[in-house]
């Protein structure tokens, strides 16, 4: 087994007592996975991201890794290891300009100032978007703010990257330039999203969740492509399979 | 509600504005600042019925506006909001303080000439302010503000609601539209929903700090934030623009100087 | 009620700096002590929040007019007086540079006026007492409307002295204080009512969000309602009582609050018209032979104030010339 890899056991999860939003979740995803996380709104896709990164503590069972038991104690190494990309990027960008905001990250975990700077170019790099570094948040469109809150994570180096709904409120354009940065992204990631043509572009594999619970968990082409599947947990098929029919 | 989006575009003003590659922008914030406060502390110490004196002090207003090609006009635009108030404070003095004043062959009355005087030291004070701000980013001034040891927790409060602002003027301004387009009539927002109207908003920008937060702490924050020293230095240049202009306040602030190059020169001519 | 930088003199700008200085340090030693890391970005979105929502404008019924929320209260009654304080004064700084909304000299004068009295007296005299037993529509409507009203009124009769402790104007103090006060007891009114509804919405959706409202026990202030009451009458009895007395008995109050409340030096020499006409007659005579010859004194004053305004324009203008002259060349 590889070094890189996250282990869900039997996780359950609520915000009030007897109301469970997750209900026994397990999986395994390993160091070159890339995995779709699909279903219906409010089926616990968003939860069961934050958990993985400790933002909601209380729940039941196990999450380990890189085979660190996730618990209070681990949470600062375990977030050295994992990026999470907010669904909105306004709350991801909260310095003044794109270089403090990656900086932000590599600071905290105490690197010197020299490296940091080469940890923000390079991440501003690896995104292709080295001449917004001194722009304001303000004065980026929503598909610069995400491709430098994608940077913010990278100066991190993370093993894992988590992300929410990383295509909502992007141009077409900006969701391919979106999709060739994601496929260029070696490592282990989770994507959670509706835009299941996105994940056919860039998930290997998909894994299903209706009420809280997996349905299923596979290759993506065969997952997206089962429109009965698909329609029974409130979702349909990706637009270009539609079209194929 | 075009209140807010002019207050929107005002902000993007500004800051465009500060992020030109002047020579005035460059001079390091700390001067600029502190010059700014000295400059308002002096205009606002003359007597009050020192009119002509105060107008030397003009000096500075004129060269600084020729300096970063600033114009007067969006400037004087700001007045709006300061004229009114001191107006109406200075108002009454022509009423109560009535003794005749001869000033330069014209009969006044004592109190228009204090109002006179506070009218142009409000106006200076604004104008001065806006040189500052157009010349000077809110990242640089609160730089500036922890040169001078302002606690980092207010520096950095002062810099998130700076970042916020505009956010929050849009989702403002989206709200209160979608409630103008469906109550026609009213010019505000009704009391009935006073309450719920802002209370939502208030509730989603708790939501919105909660994820702001949640992503500074996967980030690494434990309470503190890390700035970067040395984002300015200090040149010769920013220490002799203070210098300079101080001493010019100085001496503005002792010698009536209209009056005395006014005697020169006329006594040249005559 | 933002004060322009006008309306202060130097030293008393100074000595509001220095009281306002020292209620943030304090706060800043506070919210450090409370050592929760989610505060800051709390009062960074909230302070944005007051920003913005003081932009709305709240119909009052049966008027024409207007209404804006009051921040102080609100954010006191939300992050508790030292966070709130704090976030005011971002709020205020910003305020002040981007809008022109009070000056950067006057700046100590409006945070103590604007934010002081809404967070320290607001949450912790009006606030807290009245939510110790736990809270309630009413209690929270009644505390909101009473500490917008208290403490605005407190912050009007600090910016009437600070006005007149600069010698400012000739309003006698009497009139001065007998017209803002009213002024802002209807403000006062109307914003508590919005804050109000503000947070009785607060509290029925998400009541934890509340500063101190349930009940817990820290030690210091505890105050019973009635003791708050008393307070507040006591403080009621004090403001109207010194307002009566100066309304009608004391023409001159200006004299009275200078000496009382600043007390400079800086204050003497504003006296009177004697040192209009001193200052005047100093400005001739300062250089007395380059006076206009054969002239009477005054006509000697106008034309060297023209002459001398014209002179001081010619020389700004070329220095600016000059200087943009070799700017162009170095760059070149």
């Amino acid at each position: 087994m590889s070094h890189i890899h996250i282990d869900v056991e039997h996780l359950s999860f609520g915000y009030e007592k007897g109301r469970r939003i997750l209900d026994d979740v397990s999986f395994h995803a390993g160091e070159h996975d890339s995995v779709g996380l699909v279903g219906a709104n409010g089926v616990g896709k968003s939860t069961l991201l934050k958990l993985m990164v400790g933002l909601h503590p209380g729940f039941e069972g196990a999450i380990r890794v890189e085979e660190i038991p996730l618990q209070k104690e681990t949470l600062s190494q375990i977030r050295e290891k994992i990026g999470y990309v907010f669904q909105d990027s306004d709350s991801q960008l909260f310095m003044s300009t794109a270089y403090e905001d990656i900086a932000f990250a590599p600071r905290n975990y105490g690197l010197p100032e020299k490296e940091v700077e080469r940890r923000v170019n390079e991440a501003l790099e690896t995104v292709g978007i080295s001449y917004l570094k001194d722009r304001h948040p303000y004065q980026m469109s929503g598909g610069e703010k995400k491709l430098v809150s994608i940077a913010t994570i990278l100066s991190m180096t993370p093993d894992i990257i988590l992300m929410d709904e990383p295509s909502v409120a992007l141009d077409p354009r900006n969701r391919r330039n979106l999709i060739r940065i994601l496929n260029s992204f070696e490592h282990l990631k989770i994507i959670a999203s509706h835009d299941l043509d996105m994940i056919l572009d860039t998930c290997s594999r998909t894994i299903l969740m209706a009420g809280g619970k997996i349905i299923c968990d596979g290759p993506t082409e065969e997952i997206l492509s089962d429109q009965k599947l698909l329609e029974e947990n409130g979702l349909e098929l990706p637009l270009c399979m539609q079209r194929r029919n | 509600m075009s209140k807010i989006n002019s207050a929107i575009y005002e902000i993007h003003h500004l800051e465009k504005l500060a992020s030109r590659d002047q020579w005035v922008n460059q001079i390091h914030p700390l001067v600029k600042l502190c010059l700014t406060i000295l400059y308002i502390a002096m205009v606002v110490s003359y007597s009050k019925y020192d009119l002509i004196g105060l107008a030397a002090m003009g000096v500075y207003l004129f060269i600084s506006f020729q300096l970063a090609e600033l114009s007067f006009k969006d400037a004087l635009w700001r007045l709006r909001v300061v004229l009114p108030i001191v107006c109406a404070v200075g108002i009454v003095n022509p009423f109560f303080d009535r003794i005749p004043v001869e000033i330069g062959g014209l009969h006044l009355n004592a109190g228009v000439l204090s109002m006179l005087t506070l009218m142009m030291k409000g106006s200076f004070a604004v104008l001065a302010s806006y040189i500052l701000i157009a010349t000077t980013t809110i990242e640089s001034i609160c730089y500036a503000l922890r040169l001078l040891h302002v606690p980092t927790i207010l520096v950095t409060q002062i810099l998130l609601t700076y970042r916020y602002i505009t956010l929050l003027l849009e989702e403002v301004n989206r709200i209160t539209q979608a409630y103008a387009l469906r109550a026609p009539n009213q010019k505000g927002v009704h009391f009935k929903v006073w309450g719920s109207l802002t209370g939502q908003l208030l509730l989603r920008s708790i939501d919105r700090a909660n994820d702001v937060f949640e992503s500074m702490t996967l980030r690494g924050y434990r309470g503190e934030f890390k700035y970067v020293g040395e984002k300015h230095r200090m040149r010769r240049t920013d220490l002799l623009y203070f210098a300079v202009w101080g001493l010019l306040f100085g001496l503005f602030r002792r010698i009536p100087v209209i009056l005395v190059l006014g005697n020169l020169v006329g006594g040249i001519f005559a | 009620m933002h004060m322009a930088d006008a309306l202060v003199a130097p030293a008393v700008a100074g000595t509001m700096y220095v009281c306002s200085a020292a209620a943030a340090g304090y706060s800043v030693k506070k919210v450090r002590e409370e050592n929760d890391a989610k505060k800051i970005p709390i009062m960074g979105v909230m302070g944005a929040f007051v920003f913005a929502t003081q932009m709305i404008n709240f119909t009052i019924p049966g008027t024409g007019s207007s209404g804006h929320l009051c921040g102080g209260m609100l954010l006191s009654a939300l992050l508790g007086p030292y966070a709130g304080f704090l976030t005011m004064i971002g709020v205020l700084l910003i305020q002040c540079l981007l809008f022109a909304d009070g000056g950067l000299l006057a700046f100590g004068c409006n945070v103590w006026n604007m934010a002081f009295y809404g967070c320290f007296i607001g949450a912790l005299l009006i606030w807290k007492p009245m939510m110790k037993k736990g809270a309630s529509r009413a209690k929270i409507i009644l505390a909101s409307i009473l500490g917008c009203v208290l403490t605005l009124q407190m912050g009007a009769f600090s910016v009437t002295l600070e006005t007149l402790a600069s010698g400012i104007t000739e309003l006698p103090f009497g009139v001065f204080v007998s017209t803002m006060q009213p002024i802002h007891l209807a403000i006062g009114l109307v914003e508590g009512l919005i804050t109000a509804a503000v947070l009785v919405f607060v509290y029925e959706a998400r009541p934890e969000l509340l500063f101190a409202a349930e009940g817990e026990s820290s030690g210091a202030g505890r105050f019973s309602f009635k003791k708050t009451i008393a307070v507040l009458a006591v403080a009621a009895v004090l403001i109207g009582g010194g307002l009566s007395l100066f309304a009608s008995s004391n023409p001159d109050g200006l004299e009275w609050s200078m000496e009382r409340v600043a007390g400079s030096t800086e204050l003497e020499a504003e006296g009177g018209i004697y040192e209009a006409a001193a200052s005047a007659q100093e400005a001739t005579s300062l250089l007395p032979d380059y006076a206009f010859k054969n002239s009477d004194s005054a006509l000697g004053t106008t034309f060297s104030g023209i002459v001398g305004g014209l002179v001081v324009v010619l020389l700004c203008t070329c220095s600016c010339y000059a200087f943009r002259f070799f700017r162009k060349k170095k760059t070149a």
